[in-house]
């Protein structure tokens, strides 16, 4: 018995992996922390190790679904891939870290580790299988992230994010920890299966009691990922924070979040029931303002920063949407919209912040003209933006083309609508800048230090994706589709 | 009699929820977060002996370690802030939106 709790740690190396990374990086900190010149060898052990865990992920692939840890936590395709898509997001973001001038030389190490043990907090999340691991696995995410947001210490637009963020992390927190009490007390455990086969078992009175509980346990998640009654923390958190930080928040913790959500949607609503018809239309109501208030908000903005903090918003609302159609075509149009998004997303956060370094603010007037100086990089941004619109034949296009289609399979065609109006309404706003990167007249002739012949190529790879799943994304969806996407 | 105490527990609850909405400093604020989540462990732990599983018991010890984390850290985050602006008045704080 005891020793069958072992034999499945196997399936887990992925997490014990970053675990040791994790504390041989503190260890490597705290002896070359005076060291200015051996601190590169620290980027190349955390490179290395998660270049690692995402080789060891690969070898998780394909296997079968099963629960471990006492059905604590379930390794499975869906869970695996998201991972994946995660530990690339980090390994961005470290990049990013290392040159970008809005992190202090001195903290950049820092930075790598907690965005190690956050990443440690998103696999848990990831594949989290009853509500406790659930519950670490939100806090092991958020209490990385308040340190991460303040990081900035001379800064106090820097430590008023972080701020923010743990006073919205805790209250949210608290009204989920409340929501699920209630579940346990009338379902009367805290496994996910275990709850899934109560639902359609219930009385009307029970359903009575669930239906606020399930509203106040969407509260932690949605916080997560910024969904719309919870989202007002992430514009100021994420213009606060420094640039390779908003990148990383952009991408890790709303990944995890998604994850989450989709396993709960799938596990307990399964059966038909009026528990799923309420959570449903919650989705629905929930998925539906996302995608708006996000839109309509980013057109406002003048800083691109807090303009992609927006549109972020509204690609969770879309992500939402695909989630509501409960079966395996929708989770993998989710995963699909994932993959693509955390490309697109690094691309432009790249861009963004090397032109915020060497201005010192990243108004969309400090891009004007950006095409005769850079011509290269105006034209991935120009590629990344077309994308994040959904212009064909960008991956962006395919991403929402599939969760569209995936909605009108199963009539759910007035947020196909909502989805589709969206859209037009972004074009607005990112094709702004593509406006003035290309027709205005440049501001001066400075050349911008960030964008070295490296950084160039780092940015060009990451834009090829944008295209090869934008073409080719049937092969990549059959291979993802081959194996089974689901958990029981 | 186990229903006085979900009335107590709810009453924490929202105790700590209204704190954290209306109070203006920081420090009450982080005070009626821990209000909040003294109401939930409460609750858990009714819960459990409704039930007779021991399960939300079991959740309790980890959000007492996990909600003593976050107020460490928010404080420490309260008091990067007041050195530089020597105020803890969520009123005179809001340089972001500005």
């Amino acid at each position: 018995m005891h020793l069958n709790y072992l034999a499945n740690i196997g399936r887990y190396i992925p997490e014990i992996l970053l675990t040791i990374l994790m504390v041989g990086l503190i260890l490597l900190e705290t002896t070359y922390k005076e060291d200015e010149k051996n601190r590169r060898y620290i980027f190349i052990t955390a490179i290395i190790g998660l270049v690692a865990t995402f080789a060891a992920l690969l070898a998780n692939m394909g296997g079968k679904a099963e629960a471990i840890f006492s059905n604590a936590i379930v390794i499975d395709d869906f869970s695996t891939l998201l991972k994946m898509v995660m530990v690339l997001g980090t390994i961005g973001a470290v990049y990013l870290s290392r040159f970008s001038r809005d992190v202090y030389e001195s903290l950049k190490t820092e930075f790598v580790i907690m965005a190690i043990g956050i990443l440690i907090g998103g696999f848990l999340l990831a594949s989290a299988n009853n509500m406790l691991t659930f519950y670490l696995g939100i806090e092991t995410l958020s209490i990385l992230s308040y340190v991460m947001a303040s990081l900035k210490k001379n800064d106090e637009r820097s430590s008023e994010a972080g701020l923010k963020y743990a006073l919205y992390g805790g209250i949210s927190a608290g009204l989920m920890l409340f929501g699920m009490s209630h579940i346990f007390g009338v379902i009367g455990t805290i496994q996910f299966t275990g709850i899934a086969k109560m639902v359609p078992t219930l009385s009307p009175v029970q359903i009575a009691i669930l239906m606020p509980s399930f509203l106040l346990f969407f509260a932690g998640i949605g916080y997560k990922i910024a969904s719309v009654p919870f989202h007002m923390w992430s514009p100021d958190v994420y213009e606060g924070s420094p640039t390779p930080v908003t990148t990383f928040f952009a991408i890790v913790p709303k990944l995890a979040g998604i994850a989450g959500l989709v396993r709960i949607t799938a596990i307990f609503f399964a059966v038909d029931s009026p528990l799923k018809i309420g959570w449903v239309g919650l989705m629905i109501v929930i998925s539906a303002l996302t995608m708006t208030v996000g839109n309509v908000t980013a057109i406002g903005q003048k800083s691109v920063k807090r303009m992609l903090a927006y549109s972020s918003i509204s690609h969770a609302g879309i992500m939402l949407a695909g989630l509501i159609v409960m079966n395996n075509v929708g989770i993998r149009a989710v995963v699909f919209y994932a993959i693509t998004y955390v490309f697109m997303t690094l691309v432009a956060f790249y861009i963004v912040s090397i032109v915020q370094d060497k201005y010192g603010n990243d108004n969309f007037d400090r891009f004007s003209g950006l095409i005769y100086r850079y011509p290269f990089m105006a034209v991935m941004m120009t590629v990344v933006m077309f994308s994040l619109t959904g212009l064909p034949p960008l991956a962006g296009f395919v991403a929402k083309y599939n969760i569209i289609q995936s909605l009108i399979n199963t009539r759910n065609y007035s947020l196909a609508v909502v989805l589709g109006l969206n859209s037009v309404v972004s074009a607005y706003y990112y094709l702004k800048i593509v406006r003035i990167m290309v027709l205005k007249p440049q501001e001066n002739n400075e050349t911008i230090e960030g964008f070295g012949f490296l950084n160039q190529m780092v940015i060009v790879v990451m834009t090829i994706p944008v295209f090869t799943l934008g073409i080719f994304w049937e092969t990549v969806m059959s291979w993802a589709g081959n194996a089974k996407l689901f958990i029981q | 009699m186990s229903s006085i105490y979900y009335y107590l527990s709810a009453f924490l609850f929202c105790l700590g929820l209204l704190g954290t909405i209306f109070k203006k400093d920081l420090i009450s604020i982080l005070l009626c977060l821990e209000l909040m989540m003294g109401g939930v462990s409460l609750l858990m732990i009714l819960m459990s002996r409704a039930t007779g599983v021991l399960e939300s018991q079991l959740i309790v010890f980890f959000m007492i370690i996990i909600s003593a984390c976050e107020v460490a850290i928010g404080l420490s985050l309260i008091i990067a802030l007041y050195r530089k602006k020597q105020t803890i008045y969520t009123d005179d704080i809001k340089i972001i939106t500005e």
